[in-house]
């Protein structure tokens, strides 16, 4: 089994490949972040004795990928997994946002998704299975006031995703959409839960069990997985009210937590 | 002047053995990771003992490149300062998580700093802990008691319990002294491991979610300022004729868990050996 895990070297990504390590898969990882590649290579290797390969990317960039295709097929590496954990946030009101970090998420979580995605589709193994997951968010249910950019990038996710997983079908291909809750991966990250208060807790998943369970089911063929109990009960109620509601009751909870968290952060 | 190196000495047990070994006499050499707080433990300190010799270090542990990088400031240090001679490492810094967390190399962070920081930083210094005939001593807790080390899954990657996570990383700290003793003792070095028994710090409530950090608010109110421990550091590091227990808690020995054998402090020895990337072993060879 081969993987390929973008945003490798931190959140969700590291833990992914921890997770892939414990069960001896052959690793290719990347990430912008090519001290933290070097690292988690390091970490990998000494606590599961296997090789992993890295190169470090920027996938917003299509010289950058087109470089690290090119060292994937100097090698002949050929996958049976793939694993889009790259992804970014930032917080806070449209209009008070800075331009160019805006276009940055979309660029990043659905342009550079959908690149990386289509170039390691042409270069599954042939005649085996193939895996892919995107990692939504739990974001993406509803129009998110204050993190309106995000939640819209993951909801393009969830989308596409179904799609394409008819479409893939046929060609022996899973698509699993990870629509997770908050989990905590940074101090940054807990900060941000802590300033949630009770519900920002209660939503939060844990790192390991999300990372064991979302290649435990994407491997049995399903496509969504919503962790945790309340998370599934929020996602359902976030479909049978009407999104306008659900924007207002959002907006009025960031907002309350955007200050508190602004206020501990800084 | 004796030098002596105290990991996480900008706040908690660690602040308070630092002011005591400086109290008495000592070259102290503080690892701590915030500028802020280090700068502010400086002043606490000298407003204290304005005769202090206390220098500061600042190094994130949880990270193996910077503890590597530390140790080579502070070996440096030696070298132009101490004859190259190090008396005492007291390996105190510590953490308690809530959740699954890791390093920058993936590693659970409750074992990863309890533990793994410990023994790198252990090995970096080793040569000039050779050459002093030194001591070092360890942050426990009687919580090592009622575990066993689980071999299979060491970062609890599978099943993750944040105090099954500490217990295990203070029962790491022991069988690291065992193992230490075993190799070392002959080449005069002694490692121990001090139980400071329930202090009044704020370790629970760093980083930690709502409900650790409510028992922890709890728990500390019954608990001894942290200058009470420090006194079993400063005992550990003043007796002229290194003592011979493992384990001690207010200057007294005590009794440990019975997991705590030569065959499980191989095995510890040999994972983090690995999982640091070193030998112990090449220590002697130079």
């Amino acid at each position: 089994m081969t993987v390929l895990i973008t945003g490798a070297a931190g959140g969700l990504g590291r833990a992914l490949a921890n997770e892939c390590g414990r069960r001896r898969y052959n690793l290719f990882l990347t990430d912008i972040n090519a001290e933290g590649l070097s690292c988690i290579k390091q970490g990998l290797e000494r606590q599961f004795d296997i090789t992993v390969a890295t190169a470090a990317c920027d996938l917003t960039n299509k010289e950058s990928v087109d470089k690290l295709l090119d060292i994937i097929d100097k090698h002949e590496i050929r996958f049976d997994m793939l694993l889009n954990a790259a992804g970014m946030d930032f917080e806070g009101e449209f209009i008070r946002r800075d331009r160019e970090q805006l276009v940055k998420i979309v660029l990043l979580n659905n342009a550079a998704t959908l690149r990386i995605t289509h170039a390691i589709l042409k270069r599954r193994r042939p005649g085996r299975q193939f895996t892919i997951v995107f990692v939504s968010s739990l974001a993406s249910i509803v129009p998110m006031p204050l993190k309106a950019t995000y939640a819209a990038s993951k909801r393009f996710l969830l989308d596409f995703a179904a799609a394409l997983r008819q479409e893939l079908r046929k060609d022996d291909v899973n698509v699993l959409t990870l629509c997770p809750g908050g989990m905590v991966t940074t101090k940054d990250t807990m900060l941000g839960i802590k300033a949630q208060g009770l519900l920002g807790e209660a939503t939060t998943n844990p790192l390991e069990s999300v990372s064991r369970i979302t290649i435990d089911r994407a491997l049995a063929g399903k496509s969504i997985y919503v962790p945790g109990i309340l998370n599934r009960i929020l996602s359902f109620l976030a479909r049978i009210i009407p999104r306008t509601w659900a924007a207002a009751a959002v907006y009025r909870r960031w907002n309350t937590a955007q200050s508190k968290w602004l206020s501990i952060s800084s | 002047m004796n030098t002596v190196v105290i990991t996480g000495a900008s706040s908690g047990i660690g602040l308070e053995t630092a002011l005591l070994l400086t109290q008495k006499g000592y070259n102290v050499l503080g690892i701590g990771r915030s500028e802020i707080n280090c700068n502010r433990a400086k002043e606490w300190i000298l407003s204290k003992n304005p005769d202090a010799n206390i220098t500061f270090y600042l190094a994130d542990l949880m990270q193996q490149g910077e503890i590597t990088r530390a140790a080579d400031e502070i070996n440096e240090y030696l070298n132009e300062k101490c004859n190259g001679k190090l008396y005492a490492l007291i390996n105190n810094a510590g953490c308690v998580r809530s959740w699954y967390m890791t390093t920058n190399e993936g590693y659970e962070q409750q074992f990863a700093l309890n533990h793994l920081a410990g023994f790198l930083l252990t090995y970096k210094l080793m040569p000039a802990l050779l050459k002093a005939g030194g001591r070092v001593i360890m942050t426990g807790s009687q919580s090592h008691k009622g575990i066993k080390i689980n071999w299979d899954n060491i970062m609890l990657q599978k099943r993750y319990n944040p105090l099954t996570a500490y217990k295990q990383s203070k029962l790491c700290n022991m069988l690291f002294a065992k193992g230490l003793n075993d190799r070392f003792a002959i080449h005069g070095i002694r490692a121990y491991v001090v139980d400071p028994g329930l202090v009044k710090t704020d370790i629970g409530n760093k980083e930690t979610g709502a409900l650790v950090n409510f028992i922890w608010s709890l728990r500390k109110r019954h608990g001894v300022p942290p200058s009470v421990p420090a006194e079993t550091y400063a005992f550990l590091c003043d007796k002229k004729n290194a003592p011979e227990g493992l384990y001690y808690c207010l200057c007294k020995e005590k009794k440990y868990s019975r997991q705590v054998t030569s065959e499980n402090a191989d095995r510890l020895f040999k994972l983090s050996e690995r999982l640091c990337g070193v030998h112990y072993g090449e220590v002697l060879k130079i």
